[in-house]
């Protein structure tokens, strides 16, 4: 890691919303309070905690949708935190994020091809043609059939819109993908099935992951390294190993009980 | 799709009815500001397919009007004479459109008078009269419209884009204009500009002054539209791809408002004919002798032609047909708006 | 408390805002009375310059303004040029038989809207709710001008009603059963007009409310424990569907203010309407911001009586 940026690195970020109602106790409310971290290329950082946690929040700010209230952000070495929006925006294609609800971080109106190929629109990469040839490479890679390009989103299931949106994130060849809970409003299996997606790709492409989720044994499974966090600080982190076998934090506790994986890791038995 | 069928059944309805009207010149028998002076009041002539003996004739034909002796306005059919209608004569010149120099008319009489609908008190054809009313009444409602819907795009998403003090500011005006009887402040403004003005200068006037004091609404209803869209996440997502302000308004911001806005057309339509009906019809519309909806209304105000020329008041059922076609447009815009989302 | 004080106070700067922007409106305006006036050769320059400084129609608008506020704490509510004396004395009569009209219009329509909204929604998709969709949409696409002339027409022609004015030549002879029957008489006509024009869109509302409320699950519940039909309809389901119906009295308010405007010009009702009319077309000023200003009062005050009916109906809104 001397020679190599990391992909993404954070130091100290926080970030407050001013409360809507002056009651209360002091008016502001810090959703990220003081996050540092860093992901490595073709590695993955989960990200864990509870909703209010404020891990959406970091995510966002992260992603650069949302302005962090102070600490400094880069991507791939380049202090995104300084620039401007207008200055950022060439260099958005380093970073991409994918969204809870696929329905709704997709136009409607709007087919599969025209979806996927509207971030090398909007970046003027290629020719019009090249453009949506390009989007049915996406598509097919992501595991649709190359009919789906012509289809409108409403004709897709939860877990193909979120191969259409994964196919997305892919087309300016980010390095990174933030995935903010991008696969908890999917069935169990359709959950499966997209994230051995997810892995395949970064073991053919060398992307690296940011991975979302309230679900720790999803993330231990999914992901290097674990950050367990809590009313907008990180409580906990390591390995996904050492996270779940040896969780140090009240917090992860409750989170591994929690986790889907009841049935395999439960308190219990780590214990004995 | 049975919504997708009504709408199209319905923009075809209005087509045809719009398209009677952008031909007035073709489809009126004569100029609508040619004065007859010997035929004042002259009632309307019904056409006939069937003569006194029961024979069908395909060629209508109409019985002329003769003054009754010693009489300036009343009249009587000659029914021993009738007259039969021919089509595609040569008439008044018109112009088509505006532009188009014609003479072709679709049906006349020759030399004698046809006053399908009764003339008035110049012995103007109603019938024609009505026609190219239309084009005055409903230009002025579409165009009044167009203004409206421009300045409430453009304030409504000026509003939501801004946000804070001027969002605030803006909506604040936009509820002080709701909050007037609306006729009452088309009223009050009309007032303060001058009364004696040239048809133009009044079509003009009318068009600017309703689409001044009708932005509120649609503005209130697109400022809606755009805040809810700017939250959502395939709006986030096209930033994140390094979408800038005007493409994401281009792209996908105001195709969300288009919906509303078409809607918003249908709804203010008619009403906007209406206001251009109601002006006019009081004296403070478009002067005679220019035609238009509400001004062949206003000589309803005298009591005389209330209790002996009746025929005065059809003319202006031209626009029923328009409204009610305008009505159902609106409600399948709105059933196609709430369809089938995911 | 702090609901009606807030309702109140919004009522205020609404009204501030429109006198303000009425008089914004003056400004932009080309010409005025005395502009017109001296195009008359028979009154002197001398005398209409003497009249303008009188008037101080070229004063900047934010003095004409505070003079204008000032003249409604003496209660004149500005100048009337044409009649030559304060507008509130000529305003306050018309205004009472526009109020007159209006009110009577609006107990009507609501009192004939409610239950036939109720049994449209109770028959939903059956004959009577066709039958009153249908009728509606008919009234809603008559104009309330073309309305009140087809009814002139008619009164005309038949006889059978007073064609204008609020009571006949020789009033004050009648007995005063025979008064009251020269005013309902010279009312119908207009009454008829407002009421059908303003019927159409709250005969909707009511029963677009009701079909929702009576979809609810606990009515069906009721019904399921055999309460009768009328007691289920209006002790059950009109109070839930009131919220929405109370909010819509202050529009119904407005669009039978804008109707009145019309229908009083058509059938010579001597209230604000022709009276603005006249205004207008004689350029005087204050007279129309007066007749602009009363009309948003009662529209205001319309919108003021619902928001207080919404706080003595609906207790959520005293908590919030």
């Amino acid at each position: 890691m001397n020679e190599v940026h990391p992909i993404l690195e954070v130091e100290a970020l926080v970030k407050c919303y001013a409360s809507r109602r002056g009651a209360g106790h002091s008016g502001r409310a810090n959703a990220v309070d003081g996050v540092s971290l860093s992901i490595a290329p073709a590695t993955t950082l989960a990200l864990v905690g509870e909703s209010g946690s404020g891990k959406s929040t970091l995510a966002f700010c992260v992603a650069c949708l949302e302005k962090p209230t102070s600490g400094r952000i880069w991507w791939n070495g380049l202090e995104v935190s300084l620039l401007t929006e207008k200055d950022l925006r060439p260099n958005r294609s380093r970073v991409q994020m994918i969204f809870q609800d696929p329905a709704s971080a997709m136009n409607p109106r709007w087919t599969a091809s025209q979806i996927v190929a509207e971030p090398l629109v909007i970046q003027n990469q290629l020719t019009r043609r090249d453009q949506f040839e390009h989007a049915q490479l996406l598509l097919e890679r992501v595991g649709l059939p190359a009919s789906a390009g012509a289809r409108r989103l409403a004709e897709f299931s939860g877990g193909q819109r979120q191969r259409i949106a994964i196919a997305r994130a892919l087309a300016l060849g980010s390095k990174l993908l933030i995935l903010d809970e991008a696969l908890s409003a999917l069935d169990c299996s359709v959950q499966a099935q997209i994230a051995n997606l997810l892995l395949d790709l970064q073991e053919s492409s060398g992307i690296s992951l940011l991975f979302i989720t309230h679900d720790l044994v999803m993330a231990a499974h999914l992901a290097d390294q674990v950050a367990v966090m809590d009313r907008g600080r990180i409580v906990e982190a390591g390995t996904a190993d050492e996270v779940i076998r040896h969780p140090e934090h009240e917090q992860t506790r409750m989170l591994l009980a929690a986790s889907s994986g009841l049935g395999r890791v439960t308190p219990e038995s780590r214990d004995a | 799709m049975p919504s997708g069928r009504k709408l199209i059944l319905c923009l075809a309805i209005l087509g045809g009815l719009h398209f009677v009207i952008a031909g007035a010149g073709f489809f009126s028998p004569y100029d609508p500001t040619a004065q007859n002076r010997d035929w004042p009041y002259a009632p309307p002539m019904r056409l006939h397919w069937f003569d006194a003996a029961g024979h069908f004739h395909l060629r209508p034909f109409f019985y002329p009007l003769q003054l009754q002796e010693g009489a300036f306005n009343e009249y009587r059919q000659d029914t021993t004479h009738p007259v039969a209608l021919s089509f595609f004569v040569t008439g008044a010149r018109y112009r088509l459109l505006g532009i188009f120099p014609l003479r072709v008319h679709l049906f006349g009489a020759g030399d004698t008078p046809i006053f399908l609908l009764g003339s008035d008190s110049y012995g103007r054809d109603l019938f024609s009269r009505m026609l190219f009313g239309g084009q005055i009444s409903l230009l002025a409602g579409l165009l009044a419209t167009g203004l409206a819907l421009s300045f409430g795009l453009l304030i409504g998403s000026l509003a939501a884009y801004l946000g804070g003090w001027r969002d605030e500011t803006l909506m604040r005006l936009a509820e002080l204009f709701l909050a007037l009887p609306w006729l009452y402040l088309l009223f009050a403004i009309r007032a303060f500009l001058p009364l004696a003005v040239s048809p133009l200068q009044a079509f003009l006037l009318i068009v600017i002054l309703i689409g001044t004091v009708g932005w509120a609404r649609p503005a209130r209803l697109i400022r809606s539209v755009v805040l809810s869209s700017k939250e959502r996440d395939y709006v986030r997502a096209a930033r994140g791809f390094g979408a800038s302000g005007s493409y994401l308004l281009r792209r996908h911001i105001l195709p969300e408002t288009w919906s509303v806005v078409l809607t918003q057309a249908a709804i203010l339509v008619p009403q906007y004919v209406l206001a251009e009906v109601t002006l006019s019809f009081l004296g403070l519309g478009v002067p005679e002798p220019v035609p238009s909806w509400g001004n062949l209304l206003s000589s309803l105000q005298q009591y005389s032609v209330l209790t002996s020329y009746w025929w005065m008041y059809l003319p202006s059922l031209a626009m029923v047909p328009f409204f009610v076609g305008y009505l159902v447009l609106a409600s399948a815009l709105q059933e196609r708006a709430q369809g089938p989302k995911i | 408390m702090r609901y009606i004080f807030n309702r109140l106070v919004h009522a205020f700067f609404l009204l501030v805002g429109v006198s303000f922007l009425s008089f914004l409106f003056t400004t932009m305006a080309p010409g005025n009375y005395f502009d017109e006036m001296s195009l008359n050769p028979q009154i002197s320059p001398e005398t209409v310059a003497a009249l303008r400084t009188q008037y101080g129609v070229d004063r900047p608008v934010l003095v004409r303004y505070g003079r204008w506020v000032a003249s409604i704490a003496h209660g004149d509510l500005g100048f009337s040029f044409a009649y030559g004396s304060p507008a509130a004395p000529l305003l306050w009569a018309r205004a009472r038989n526009t109020l007159l009209l209006t009110s009577v219009a609006t107990i009507l329509t609501w009192l004939i809207a409610l239950p036939l909204g109720i049994w449209s929604a109770e028959n939903r998709g059956r004959l009577p709710d066709i039958a009153v969709t249908s009728a509606t949409g008919l009234l809603l696409v008559i104009p309330d001008l073309l309305l009140a002339l087809g009814l002139l027409l008619l009164a005309v022609r038949t006889g059978w009603f007073p064609t204008g004015g609020m009571v006949s030549v020789g009033f004050e002879t009648l007995s005063s059963i025979g008064k009251m029957r020269d005013a309902i008489l010279h009312m119908a006509l207009p009454v008829t007009v407002l009421v059908l024009s303003a019927l159409p869109i709250l005969v909707r509302h009511v029963r677009a409310a009701m079909s929702e409320v009576l979809g609810a699950g606990y009515l069906r519940a009721a019904q399921a424990h055999g309460i009768s039909r009328r007691t289920l309809l209006y002790r059950y389901a009109l109070p839930a569907a009131s919220h929405p119906l109370i909010s819509l009295f202050g529009f119904s308010v407005g669009t039978l203010l804008s109707g009145s405007l019309i229908v009083e010009v058509v059938m010579s009702w001597p209230g604000l309407g022709p009276l603005l009319l006249e205004a207008i077309l004689a350029r005087d000023l204050y007279v129309v911001i007066g007749g602009v200003m009363l009309s948003t009062v009662f529209l205001v005050a319309g919108n003021l009586i619902a928001d207080l009916i919404l706080y003595w109906v609906d207790p959520r809104i005293r908590v919030a």
